[in-house]
């Protein structure tokens, strides 16, 4: 397994070591990208700090919360409204941001007066909430403020309230990952254990590391409702603060994203003796068989069979639909993280598409080792990619289409490579069967896109251009099917609403009746 | 012998395509997981009894059925393979994963002592 | 009746108006050619600022991090200047100027980026990249002084002051068109042109709008050059369009150049853009020709439709950079409208001095609230809590939610702009501005009115 050096990169050649092609029949102790070291300067990397990797990512998904950052204003004002996290509470973590807004004097003089203040005006400003999230950043870490201290004093005299201190300033660590697991780590230790759950359910799971974007949250809840299990609280998309003081009464932490939230998993299990069960919500054979093992462990694996079953025959022939027109295709999956290798197998087995490169902005090299043993031979894996590398990258694998984030996605459509929104998605939510088909057809509508197709003519040339006024998709995509699948009277389009979350809170679900209680021991 | 190896080989590719348990964070977790969950896998395939004391215990068999199963499935050569030669095969199994994801991994993050 | 500019009256901000200087000073550098600035900070200083122009102009724009991790910050990050200066001359041949913008971080662990950047320029620079034309450039932009606003103020500054060089006169007039869009720099650039006047335009970023091309160019960026930059000492005058945004830099050469510095209003509306007018002419001693005359005639015969049937008594709100508040609020007073919350998102003491401001509140003759170091929560909290009745809200993307949870209708204006397609292509000054704002508030005042049917019926005939 050769790790690959970019031409771009020859004048560091500490980079060479960040990048790998999958050979034939090499394994991963043969060679495996460094991962999580600090990144060079001035690479013009696309990774983040560890403040948003704490506030944005894992504490602002929360709910019914006030997020407020103790720091200047731009930590606040740039990671407001830049993510597709929903909730069922009207969106209140999208809607409202806090900033303590610190200044020059503050710097000189501290700021913890101020922030006592800010808190006191935000629970004002809001008396319907009384939960509180305060993030550290670079400022306040470097004056030295005493968030915990303030937080203490503020609890003693509004006894109503609730607040958690997350000390994550943006610079602790090579990236946003550092942010991940500070924060983990300062939730359990501070605020596991201090509330006792009402139990509704003899099958009761933490959903850990699951963020809700687009509603991927609410489809799996679906199904974990369906089989009677209680969701007690979601690490932490569309999650509730207390839910989440109550983690240490699963009985199973059902984990998705291991890079962001396995350190709270582990934890949990070390000091509460609550196993660690990891699953993909992506993909109709991963999720099958994630619903099962969950369904096993609780001895209601009948319950996951009918709701596979069911999803199964009503999205698998719009799954084959885009399948069949998306085989061969080549992508490249450059995610943040877990995506590289939640994705990485699933879409190449179920939608055929070739997955040509991988790479992850902060993952650690247990990521690269999921997504390099996932993905197919000849695939070039990359850690910490940077703007040139990306380039290079697809100029020379030329992908018919890359999964990756909003700007980077900018730069592929100038050399005229459509890209998904790996991170926010385009039309989600993409886990779940439905979602999953929902991603096929976002794939096939950015590879066949008429006017992605047109953006590869050069209109000076005397290329041949035909006469006709439009194209369509099917044009393209179906101009070299046989005529069996062309004409197919199963396959079909998928056939879902263009919002499908709404339906899903409306539900109703089914009660299923409790065990007797074992007979207490005489 | 080949053959074993192979045999191996085709176990070891489904595990690192499908799975996720052999990929925990740290080297002594691998090691309990392999330990484990291909010890359980062992014993189904072999139909021995599996003891299940802990909630631990029956994470680890949930991921074993669910190998087991798909063992059974892929791998025609499971249900003509002789008793001996299963636990030979299984055995090789649990050491070739423990080189793949402790041993022979190349994760410097594995034997760092926290989490 | 009370017309005051009165402060928020709460420490804290909920749902910022505007980020901080940093960001400003990264929009400053993607204005010129061939330069790729360095945030010396965290990579979040760096990386949501790109998200954020990508999330404004659909493109992407290359800045790059020192990439500030825990041991710079305990001992010192400037290794981490030197590394990046080099990693980036190295990837990236054509580069030449490159600002080096600090952060709250760097400035509290006290780095001293102008020392850095005399050793790399006395060794780096020398030894590694001889015959090689290039510009460190320290730009101080702590993160808790100032906002978005005063980074951008203070970046144009320090590149005009490290370029400027007297030579021989130019003839050309500067203009500072401030925290623009591509759009403005068009309509501004259409006056002159017709006016036939030599302009040094800072920045020109009609190129932010970019094109998909058959040879796959890959980012956007701006093309004032070096030479444009130095040639600013030899100008005519200096016309700054928007006073927070540009200002240091032309009293920079005035007093160092004798390059007169002159403020305009910003001239967004007929009668601010007739200001600008008339003072080029004055400047210069062309004439106004009858282009302008009819594009101002084509002006006002469209706001003629509009103003006494739709627009007359609304009820507005607007926040967003201070220069573009004022210049709305004047322009919607001109038809008839009523600005009644006006919101200025920093601390700057100089809003209670400001003349147009003061004259606002002399003479608006009605109910009129300006808040200086607001943010978008005064808005709600007045429309919530104060019973604030508004027809219109004039500001940028990060306010869409009070829109939406309250009914009102909104025309995103000003940065960033993100829920709306292309608005980065239209301006907001000059002749052309007035056409398009007025317009765009007509249509968004027409949709809501169906939406809601409130006297839907009224469009029959129009």
């Amino acid at each position: 397994m050769p790790y690959h050096l970019f031409k771009c990169s020859q004048c560091i050649p500490e980079r060479e070591k960040h990048a790998v092609i999958k050979g034939p029949g090499e394994d991963l102790s043969m060679a495996l990208p460094l991962g999580y070291l600090n990144t060079i300067p001035g690479s013009i990397s696309e990774r983040g700090c560890a403040y948003c990797g704490a506030k944005h990512v894992i504490g602002t998904p929360m709910k019914d919360v006030i997020h407020l950052s103790h720091g200047p204003v731009g930590c606040t004002y740039d990671t407001w409204q830049t993510k597709r996290y929903i909730s069922d509470n009207d969106n209140f973590q999208l809607k409202y941001t806090f900033a303590s807004d610190m200044k020059e004097k503050h710097i000189v003089f501290g700021a913890e007066r101020l922030l006592k203040d800010n808190i006191k005006e935000a629970f004002k400003a809001f008396p319907g909430i009384k939960r509180m999230t305060i993030y550290q950043t670079c400022a306040s870490a470097l004056i030295g403020d005493d968030i915990n201290a303030i937080a203490a004093e503020i609890m003693e005299d509004m006894p109503e309230v609730d607040i958690f201190v997350c000390n994550s300033p943006g610079f602790g660590g090579p990236s946003q990952s550092g942010g991940h697991h500070k924060i983990n780590i300062a939730w359990i230790n501070q605020k596991v254990g201090t509330v006792e759950p009402e139990i509704t359910s003899d099958y009761v799971i933490n959903y850990v590391g699951e963020y809700n974007i687009q509603g991927d949250q609410e489809v799996m809840q679906d199904y974990f409702k369906r089989m009677g299990i209680q969701v007690l609280s979601t690490f932490t998309g569309n999650g509730s603060y207390d839910d989440l003081r109550a983690m240490h009464r699963a009985h199973l932490n059902v984990l998705e994203c291991a890079r962001s939230a396995e350190y709270i998993c582990n934890e949990l299990r070390v000091r509460y003796g609550i196993p660690r069960l990891d699953i993909d919500g992506f993909g109709f054979e991963p999720l099958s068989s994630s619903l099962r093992k969950i369904g096993l462990f609780f001895g209601i694996e009948d319950r996951a069979q009918a709701i596979i079953d069911e999803e199964t025959a009503k999205w698998k022939p719009e799954l084959d639909w885009y399948k069949e027109r998306l085989k061969g295709k080549k992508v490249c999956l450059w995610p943040g993280g877990s995506k590289l290798w939640h994705w990485a197998h699933a879409i190449h087995a179920e939608m055929g598409v070739d997955v040509v490169s991988v790479y992850t902005k902060f993952g650690h090299q247990g990521d690269m080792e999921k997504g390099i043993s996932r993905c197919e031979e000849g695939a070039l894996a990359i850690d910490d990619p940077n703007e040139l590398e990306g380039l290079e990258a697809m100029e020379t694998l030329k992908p018919d289409c890359i999964f990756t984030g909003k700007r980077p996605g900018e730069v592929a459509k100038k050399i005229r490579v459509p890209y998904l929104n790996a991170h926010a998605y385009h039309n989600g939510p993409w886990k779940g069967f439905e979602g999953w088909v929902r991603f096929a057809r976002d794939i096939y509508n950015a590879i066949y896109s008429p006017v992605h197709q047109l953006s590869l003519v050069d209109i000076r040339t005397d290329e041949a251009i035909g006469d006709a006024g439009f194209a369509t998709r099917k044009s393209f995509s179906d101009a070299n099917l046989p005529e069996e699948v062309k004409n197919s009277e199963t396959l079909r389009e998928y056939t879902g609403k263009y919002s499908i979350i709404p339906d899903l809170q409306a539900k109703t679900h089914p009660e299923f009746a409790r065990r007797e209680p074992e007979p207490a021991a005489v | 012998m080949e053959d074993s190896k192979e045999r191996v080989s085709q176990i070891v590719d489904h595990i690192m395509k499908n799975c996720l348990w052999q990929f925990h964070s740290r080297a002594w977790d691998r090691l309990r997981q392999n330990e484990n969950i291909l010890g359980m896998t062992a014993k189904i395939l072999l139909d021995e009894k599996v003891e299940i004391k802990t909630p631990d215990d029956k994470c680890y068999w949930v991921d074993a059925v669910c190998l087991a199963d798909a063992c059974r499935k892929k791998f025609s050569w499971i249900s003509s393979s002789s008793r001996e030669e299963l636990a030979d095969v299984m055995a090789s199994l649990k050491e070739r994963m423990d080189f793949l994801t402790v041993t022979g991994s190349l994760n410097e993050e594995l034997t760092d002592k926290h989490y | 009746m009370s017309c005051e500019l009165a402060e928020k009256g709460r420490s804290g901000v909920i749902n910022p108006i505007f980020t901080c200087q940093p960001c400003g000073a990264q929009y400053a550098s993607i204005g010129i050619k061939d330069c790729i600035g360095i945030v010396h900070g965290g990579q979040g200083c760096v990386m949501f600022v790109r998200l954020l122009f990508s999330q404004h102009f659909k493109e992407s724009f290359e800045i790059a991090s020192s990439s500030v991790h825990e041991d710079g910050a305990v001992f010192g990050a400037l290794n981490r200047v030197e590394a990046a200066v080099d990693v980036l001359l190295m990837r990236y041949p054509d580069v030449k100027v490159v600002p080096i913008i600090s952060t709250c971080c760097t400035e509290v662990i006290g780095d001293d980026i102008d020392g850095v950047v005399r050793k790399l320029n006395a060794g780096l620079l020398k030894e590694k990249f001889a015959g090689r034309e290039v510009h460190l450039i320290p730009v101080h932009t702590p993160s808790f002084v100032g906002s978005m606003v005063t980074g951008y103020d203070v970046a144009v500054r320090d590149f005009v002051t490290h370029f400027a060089k007297k030579s021989v006169p130019n003839g050309k007039v500067n203009i500072f068109t401030g925290w623009a869009n591509p759009g403005d720099v068009t309509a501004i650039k259409w006056i002159l042109g017709e006016m036939g006047i030599e302009a040094t335009v800072l920045f020109e970023i009609e190129s932010f709008d970019a094109p998909v091309m058959p040879s796959g160019n890959t980012v956007a960026h701006g093309e004032t050059t070096i030479e444009d930059l130095r040639g600013t000492a030899n100008a005519v005058a200096s016309i700054v369009l928007n006073r927070y945004e540009g200002a240091k830099a032309a009293a920079y050469l005035e007093d160092e150049f004798g390059v007169p510095a002159i403020i305009c209003p910003s001239p967004i509306g007929i009668r601010n853009t007739d200001i600008l007018v008339k003072k080029l002419k004055k400047l210069t001693g062309k004439a106004i020709p009858d282009s302008v005359a009819i594009k101002r005639g084509i002006a006002l015969d469209a706001l003629a439709d509009l103003t006494h049937m739709f627009f007359a008594e609304k009820r507005v709100a607007i926040y967003g950079n201070p220069d573009l508040v004022i210049g709305l609020a004047e322009f919607c007073l001109d038809l008839e409208m009523k600005p009644v919350l006006l919101l200025l998102g920093d601390d700057n003491a100089g809003y209670a001095k400001d003349p147009r401001i003061k004259y606002l509140l002399e003479n608006a003759g009605y109910d009129i609230e300006i808040v200086r170091n607001a943010d978008l929560f005064v808005l709600e909290d007045r429309i919530k809590n104060s019973g604030l009745a508004l027809d219109l809200i004039l500001g940028h993307s990060k306010g869409r939610f009070t829109s939406i949870d309250y009914g009102i209708p909104m025309l995103r204006v000003g940065f960033p702009v993100y829920d709306r397609a292309g608005m980065h292509r239209h301006p907001v000054v000059g002749y052309d501005g007035a056409i398009w704002l007025a317009e765009q508030m007509a249509n968004t005042l027409f949709t809501d009115m169906e939406y809601k049917k409130n006297k839907e019926w009224v469009l029959n005939v129009w």
